[in-house]
């Protein structure tokens, strides 16, 4: 079986198993930094002011979109080769493969707000083989949903991603 | 600004994404990918130099469409593609075309577009005017 094929035969086992991650509790030094890695120094003056005056903090709009994870961990150890925790790797645990992301449909439902409670719900959707211009690949669906403790909906992601061969693996083109 | 009708262009905006903003986007969003913040690595992957995040092409689809259209409005959806990787330093241009105007919500086509105009990313956004 070559290393798409056992790509797509784990991703297709997981379709529709929605798994809970727990984000914990968002703060408004976590949407600060967040904003700083923009360059966004006028949201974080806004949020430290309203924070100053007892008003809710919202978070910047793609904040719980963008984080790639919230796990503790791991430690490098348990890294891929390329860097990628198997929790942001799904499916591809000791195969020689490289990804991108395919792209992403972010739905902003209400915005989180410093001091809540977070939890992610993500499954995989789908698990497609397909021709590129560079070569085979698996296209990945993932599904995240991002809901505070009480069950109100926040954000939902919509993502793909690509799944190649190794440049170095021989399967590659 | 005058009320958007479909068909309005954007002013397009000229940026850069430097390595340190793509490390520290990548430590902020616990990504550790290595292609972002590790040029030998991504060379190794065929990349010129380190990749700038889709998540952080999708965080600028957004912010400029909510710069022009203002204080009042709000991000409802971004949806975006991938079509190439544009990497640190690359100058790049964010463009975006009013598609659709229905009362107080404005949909957007938005793309980053390389120097050469090639598309690194093409989508829509869709604000709420407040």
């Amino acid at each position: 079986m070559s290393t798409l094929d056992e790509v797509l035969t784990r991703a297709r086992s997981l379709v529709g198993r929605w798994e809970d991650e727990d984000c914990g509790t968002v703060t408004v030094k976590d949407f600060c930094r967040y904003a700083a890695a923009l360059n966004d120094a006028d949201y974080i003056d806004r949020a430290r002011e309203r924070e100053a005056t007892g008003a809710p903090v919202e978070a910047p709009a793609l904040f719980l979109a963008a984080t790639m994870s919230w796990e503790d961990g791991p430690p490098e150890r348990e890294l891929r080769p390329d860097g990628l925790a198997a929790r942001e790797s799904p499916c591809t645990e000791g195969l020689p493969v490289r990804q991108v992301h395919g792209g992403q449909t972010v739905r902003l439902l209400r915005a989180p707000v410093a001091g809540s409670r977070v939890t992610a719900s993500r499954a995989v959707t789908s698990a497609e083989r397909k021709q590129g211009r560079s070569g085979p690949f698996v296209l990945l669906g993932l599904t995240t949903r991002f809901t505070t403790a009480d069950g109100t909906e926040l954000t939902a992601v919509d993502e793909t991603i690509v799944v190649m061969e190794a440049i170095d693996s021989p399967g590659t083109p | 600004m005058n009320p958007p009708v479909a068909g309005d262009l954007c002013p397009p905006q000229r940026y850069t994404h430097s390595t340190v903003q793509l490390f520290r986007f990548s430590a902020v969003s616990w990504n550790s990918h290595r292609i972002h913040y590790d040029a030998e690595f991504a060379a190794s992957e065929g990349f010129p130099d380190v990749v700038v995040q889709s998540t952080l092409h999708g965080e600028t689809l957004t912010r400029y469409a909510l710069a022009w259209a203002g204080p009042n409005s709000l991000l409802e959806t971004v949806s975006w593609r991938n079509r190439t990787t544009a990497v640190a330093g690359e100058p790049l241009t964010w463009t975006g075309t009013v598609r659709t105007v229905e009362g107080a919500r404005v949909s957007l086509e938005v793309a980053v577009l390389k120097a050469d105009g090639t598309p690194c990313v093409t989508g829509t956004v869709q604000l709420a005017l407040v």
